[in-house]
């Protein structure tokens, strides 16, 4: 399978998998400690999916999806980084944390655009109802669901087949003071999320 | 079980799909509830057309909470139907102040305590399966935290929407009784136990990283988290920090 079609078949994978998150369930199917394993089995290493789960886990536990707010899509984050270092681009895991954060970031902004879209939807089945029409809620639910799978398949495609090939490529000619920074930031990462969640449970229990 | 149950049962789990700005789970509540309209309005197209409009209202509720609402708004208009005119209204004002009530102890309980230990378990039942050389320890430890936030996740949307139904207004008083504080504090400290007890594991293993680095970094994360406003500010300085330590020439941090 070559990088597109193995990059499209793993966006397919994450862009089902995250519709837990926001709508369908949610089972915590599309936590990162799941979806890492899982998209790094289907790229080749479960191990380093789950290396990378974890670590955005670490990092998005103490953010609570309070009144549907979402500023930063851990899922999406977890996912493309899991198939960027477990896939065929290979890269290092330092460099797949980073593509993945910049992932999570795009996918928070796709979703907000989404939501504004959906608003739509509600008046619509109003003015059908109000013109004595059937109902067509099964259809909007549908529409909704194949619309945000299309945006996070969008998302993560992009990631794979720009944003990844283009940091393969740079990755090995950065100055090894930002490599030092990035491989720091990596290794750090799940222990300061840990430790804030376990401050944050502190507090509140 | 009822059919009836079963198909608002299954379609609340479909709640957010339609989440918008304007109306939050407005279209997702008129889905899920449309089977006890299509049943109590059975015969009156009239009635059950301004039934379905009414549940395109704004609604917004924490989702593990939202099925007694959701129960109660269809007995009520069950009731509306049957010729209580009033039911409606009342339905609806309940389905709001019910949706907001619950979601703050909801989203403490399941957002704030049981997903932690949820994620925590996960980690931990990966590590021993690991350790005792288990097939397929990741997906056996990504089970364990599927199984513990599932199962009181589903129980409770099941029983809201059976109590909901069941008993109509009289639901709200059996939710006000639930002792939901202690529950909230006593996952809360459960799931303290399992981060620690995973942060404990994972520094046995071998981490790419100075042991006592990673111990410094959990402390840190522990004292400034709150100050930094959320953890990626740190992991930037963090990153910042591993620069001058590289520029520095000192490469003894990472293994």
């Amino acid at each position: 399978m070559n990088v597109l079609a193995s990059g499209a078949a793993g966006a397919g994978a994450i862009a089902l998998l995250e519709l837990d998150a926001a709508s369908v369930g949610p089972f915590l199917l599309s936590r990162p400690v799941v979806i890492g394993p899982i998209i790094g089995w289907l790229a080749g290493s479960t191990s380093t999916g789950a290396v990378l789960g974890v670590v955005f886990e670490a990092l998005s536990l103490a953010d609570l999806p309070l009144g549907g707010g979402i500023d930063f899509s851990a899922p999406v984050a977890a996912g493309a980084a899991a198939f960027l270092a477990a896939g065929p681009l290979a890269l290092s895991w330092e460099a797949a944390f980073l593509t993945g954060l910049l992932a999570g970031w795009a996918h928070a902004r796709v979703e907000r655009s989404l939501r504004r879209g959906r608003c739509a939807q509600a008046r619509r089945e109003e003015t059908e109802l109000a013109l004595g029409r059937p109902s067509r809620l099964g259809a909007e639910i549908a529409a909704a669901l194949a619309v945000q799978a299309a945006g996070t398949f969008a998302v993560s495609f992009a990631a794979f087949a720009v944003v990844g090939p283009a940091a393969a490529r740079l990755w090995p000619a950065l100055p090894r003071v930002l490599q030092g920074g990035a491989r720091a930031a990596f290794l750090a990462a799940p222990w300061l999320g840990a430790g804030g969640l376990a401050a944050s449970l502190w507090r509140r229990a | 079980m009822s059919p009836l149950n079963a198909r608002l049962f299954l379609r609340s789990l479909l709640l957010q799909a339609g989440f918008c700005d304007e109306r939050r789970q407005g279209l997702g509540f008129a889905w899920a509830i449309d089977p006890a309209l299509q049943g109590a309005y059975a015969g009156d197209a009239a009635g059950l057309r301004a039934a379905r409009v009414r549940h395109l209202a704004a609604f917004n509720a924490q989702p593990y909470a939202a099925a007694l609402p959701l129960g109660v708004a269809a007995a009520l208009e069950a009731r509306a139907a049957a010729g209580d005119p009033a039911a409606a209204a009342r339905g609806g004002a309940l389905k709001d102040t019910l949706g907001a009530a619950l979601s703050g102890p909801a989203d403490a309980f399941f957002w704030g305590s049981l997903r932690p230990l949820a994620s925590a378990a996960a980690i931990l039942g990966a590590l021993a399966a690991r350790h005792f050389q288990t097939p397929h320890p990741f997906a056996s430890g990504a089970l364990l935290g599927l199984l513990v936030f599932n199962a009181p996740a589903l129980w409770t949307r099941w029983a809201g929407l059976r109590l909901g139904l069941a008993q109509g207004e009289g639901a709200v008083l059996v939710a006000c009784a639930l002792p939901a504080q202690d529950w909230i504090r006593a996952v809360r400290g459960a799931a303290l136990f399992a981060v620690v007890a995973a942060v404990a594991a994972a520094l046995a293993l071998p981490l790419g990283f100075s042991r006592p680095l990673a111990a410094l970094a959990f402390a840190a994360g522990v004292g400034l988290g709150r100050f930094a406003g959320g953890p990626l500010r740190l992991v930037a300085a963090a990153g910042l920090l591993g620069a001058v330590a590289s520029a520095a020439g000192w490469t003894g941090w990472a293994l």
